[in-house]
């Protein structure tokens, strides 16, 4: 059931989309990322995440339990660059805390869960979104679950190796590589407010 | 709630919901709380789909307000109503297959001793009568045997009551259920009994209308599990459901039972005699 | 109790697989497996009696006693010991295990619940017949019955493949984009029991420990976040959102198992090895059926009969691709198999457009041998 050339587009894709992994996309070496099932340098990949979150009109951020708790070294500082690069794109954030699941009773406005993340996204519109802290098998549940049923541009930042089942990917990201991210942004909300007259507020 | 695990990092305090700043703010992590506590702070069970006067609910809640040290215990479960309420227990948990708990627990304890040589961890096995006196009862047998150090215990309502009210081996004699439509023909396990003959240290017959003891028998059971080997507490968890009676009936039927057949009591190795004595000097 | 003898450097597969000198050893299946286990520092192995398994986990108590492994004990039957590795597993450790046959059979459970959790467990099937009639002979029946359980399934041609394979499934299994466990299968007592000549590393290297901090999934340990973790939840609800999420985890389980090719391409070589691609008649087959085909193709080139081998080394993941192509190519592909059903060839002929090639011949079971002989003879039929 290979799909000829599958990219990993946003949804909706069917009621059941295909693990990217099964329709032979592969994920990206040291150095590189994924932008829509595509290898590219992982420079170009921060550009396109910057782009992406500056262009939303609803960015949201959804840290998990990895960076929502302090259970290691470098959390908290983690937990800070988020923030700030949240602030610089204008992002909302809201959590998963933890991943059971929590159908109906969620409150989608307060947190999302990996097991039926669509309904934050149609709750409060998001139409861009990064995945952060999560367990990768969470994460790509989660990601499969919301090209499905929503249009949400997915972004995931992995401290491991990537996550195909989103639009892009980054891998092996650390505080450095959050560093570099936010400069990058920031350089990009610069273009754009050059070209926009100054008013850019992402 | 000096552990970090247990701790929000800073600059998302503002945007966690208030379960989770509850569950650091007031839960048990870290203080000494029991039984008799409850109510005053956040427990670590909380909402759940068991019926409405379900004993397991009862039992998990107040067994979950006794653990001796809640943020490192984690709980092996198994199949059935006993385990429906565990994805929202705020510990870690395992729920593996029907029956095998006794078997799990004693990989997952042998590995945290591995990785964790100057920490206690607990592990806790919570499993219903199905899973472990019929199903699972050769693999829990076999954890006494070999003297694994984790505590076990029972969550008896006396029948397979979330595939519909079957008999199981705890079900009492002479009982009418499904798959037992003339009555069940053999006793109830003496499953205590057993347990004390198959290597348990301390094992304990427990009625939840004796809630502080049972508080109590929970917390010896797993401190000793620790030093001693494994112990066994069963449980009375009526189950109004399967057994057409009204919600608000399950207090009675434990203190009916109290009178009768299920009085709390505790059968106590020597060794778990003199360990139960130095707990006592110690306070 | 003696504790280890030999103070072992902590290394990677590639070091000590690829670089360590080798020397050679006439040693049988069973000790190519108590090898492997003494450089794979193991955290707790468990072990429960099977023939023709037995002596492979009875070397394996062996290192136990000398301080290799850390925890081992025999369990009370198949289902209870592959329940607690799981358990074990769930904790952080690395763990091994080995069964076969009715063992597996016992236990059949665990295997997908093994691949639903995430675990990577490592356990070697020493093959066997299943009953009845009751036979302790080798047969390869009981792979066709785990063929969909998420397990990734290496297959063994001999001891030195035994021996590397079970390394390798070690690092394969740990990577945090695979996490699945792996059955390193070889056909028992044809492997077990005959002693071959096989090249070992050192034995003063062992792989680095397992890291449970950079699993897709929580350890069961009470230091990973969150604390509010049920590891392997059901669904609770009767609704399609809840059965969404359930069908998401299970493309996410076989997901793994297609990222498990770049790591098998790297430390195994690829997931079959090819000979004579070009010839008209093909044979591809895996175990031990391997080295009888190419005794039987030396024989057949001495008859001006031109056949090529493809071994497979890895039925999940399935190499389609290549078997696709050389199929293509081939006039005829026999799969000579140690079992009943045939599950190779039905493999084979359900991943190809011209499964009118394929002939599942010979085939030999319940414990027969298959001597060169009975595949010459096919050779030289499907040369007619």
């Amino acid at each position: 059931m290979k799909q000829k050339n599958y990219q990993v587009l946003p949804g909706p894709e069917s009621y059941l989309p295909p693990a990217a992994a099964s329709q032979g996309i592969v994920l990206p070496e040291k150095g590189e990322g994924l932008i829509e099932g595509r290898i590219y340098g992982e420079e170009e990949t921060m550009v396109a995440i910057a782009k992406k979150l500056l262009n939303a009109k609803n960015p949201t951020f959804f840290p998990g339990p990895l960076v929502l708790w302090a259970w290691r070294d470098g959390v908290i500082e983690k937990a800070e660059l988020l923030k700030e690069l949240a602030d610089i794109v204008g992002a909302k954030i809201i959590p998963m805390p933890d991943y059971r699941p929590k159908y109906p009773k969620i409150n989608p406005e307060e947190e999302i869960n990996p097991n039926h993340p669509n309904l934050t996204i149609w709750h409060n519109k998001i139409d861009a979104c990064i995945f952060i802290g999560v367990h990768c098998h969470y994460a790509n549940m989660g990601l499969k679950l919301i090209r499905g049923g929503t249009n949400c541009y997915t972004i995931a930042l992995c401290g491991e190796y990537g996550h195909e089942d989103a639009n892009i990917t980054l891998r092996d990201v650390n505080l450095d590589t959050m560093r570099k991210l936010i400069k990058v942004t920031k350089e990009e909300k610069k273009k754009i407010g050059l070209k926009e007259g100054g008013n850019a507020n992402g | 709630m000096k552990d970090g695990k247990l701790k929000i990092v800073p600059v998302f305090e503002d945007i966690m919901p208030q379960e989770y700043i509850d569950l650091v703010n007031n839960g048990l992590f870290g203080e000494d709380y029991g039984v008799e506590d409850l109510g005053s702070f956040k427990e670590l069970l909380e909402e759940h789909p068991l019926c409405a006067g379900c004993g397991l609910a009862l039992a998990k809640r107040l067994i979950a307000a006794s653990f001796p040290n809640p943020e490192d215990t984690i709980v092996v479960g198994t199949t059935g109503c006993s385990s429906l309420s565990f994805t929202q227990m705020a510990l870690h948990n395992i729920h593996s297959i029907f029956g095998n708990q006794n078997a799990v627990a004693s990989g997952l304890k042998r590995a945290l001793k591995i990785r964790f040589p100057e920490k206690t961890k607990d592990v806790v096995v919570i499993g219903g009568d199905g899973g472990l006196g019929d199903i699972g009862l050769g693999m829990v047998m076999h954890s006494w045997f070999r003297g694994e150090n984790f505590a076990t215990i029972m969550l008896d309502n006396e029948a397979y009551a979330n595939t519909g009210g079957q008999e199981s081996g705890m079900s009492t004699l002479g009982k009418v259920l499904n798959m037992a439509p003339t009555g069940k023909k053999f006793p109830k396990l003496s499953l205590p009994q057993i347990a004390y003959e198959s290597g348990c240290v301390y094992t304990a017959l427990v009625n939840p209308a004796d809630a502080k003891k049972l508080g109590k028998i929970v917390k010896n059971a797993i401190l000793m599990a620790r030093e001693l080997g494994p112990t066994y507490v069963q449980i009375y968890c009526p189950c109004p459901t399967n057994f057409k009676f009204k919600p608000e009936e399950t207090l009675d039927k434990l203190k009916e039972r109290r009178k009768t057949d299920y009085k709390t009591q505790e059968f106590i190795s020597p060794e778990a005699k003199q360990f139960i004595e130095r707990l006592e000097g110690e306070k | 109790m003696d504790k280890i003898a030999i103070k072992q450097k902590e290394v990677d597969l590639n070091h000590l697989l690829k670089k360590s000198k080798r020397e050679k050893h006439f040693i049988t299946g069973s000790e190519a497996v108590k090898e492997a286990i003494k450089r794979a520092n193991v955290d707790i192995a468990i072990a429960y009696p099977i023939t023709p398994q037995s002596e492979s986990m009875h070397l394996v108590g062996d290192l136990y006693a000398e301080g290799y492994v850390k925890d081992y004990y025999r369990g009370e039957n198949e289902l209870g010991v592959m329940s607690a590795i799981a358990g074990a597993a769930m904790g952080g450790v690395r763990v091994f295990t080995a069964t076969g046959g009715p063992g597996t059979l016992r236990a059949m459970e665990m295997f997908p619940t093994w691949a639903g959790s995430r675990l990577p467990i490592v356990c070697s099937f020493l093959t066997r017949g299943i009953n009845s009639p009751l036979t302790i002979q080798p047969d390869t029946i009981e792979m066709s019955f785990l063929l969909d359980t998420g397990m990734l399934m290496f297959h063994a041609e001999n001891s030195q493949d035994l021996f590397e394979m079970i390394l390798s499934a070690f690092t394969i299994a740990e990577e945090p984009d695979v996490h699945l466990p792996i059955g390193v299968f070889a056909d028992g007592f044809f492997t077990t029991h005959t002693r071959e000549i096989i090249e070992l590393p050192q034995e003063d290297i062992k792989l680095a420990p397992y890291d449970p901090y950079i699993s897709p999934v929580p350890a069961m340990d009470m230091e990973t976040p969150p604390v509010r973790q049920m590891r392997d939840p059901f669904v609770l609800k009767s609704n399609f959102i809840s059965y969404a999420a359930h069908a998401s985890w299970q493309q996410e389980v076989h997901a793994a198992k297609e990222r498990s090719i770049k790591h098998i391409n790297k430390h195994l070589g690829g997931m079959l090895e090819i000979e004579n691609e070009d010839a008209e008649i093909m044979i591809i087959t895996s175990g031990t059926a391997v080295s009888q085909s190419r005794d039987a193709i030396k024989r057949a080139k001495e008859e001006g009969l031109d056949v090529g081998l493809v071994k497979i080394k890895t039925i999940r993941p399935f190499p389609y691709e290549d078997i696709r192509r050389i199929v293509k190519k081939a006039k005829k592909v026999l799969v000579p198999e140690f079992n009943i059903v045939g599950w190779l060839a039905k493999e084979i002929r359900a991943s190809v457009e011209e499964n009118y090639k394929i002939i599942g011949a010979p085939r030999v079971f319940g414990g027969m041998t298959m001597p060169p002989e009975l595949i010459l003879e096919e050779i030289r039929r499907a040369c007619k």
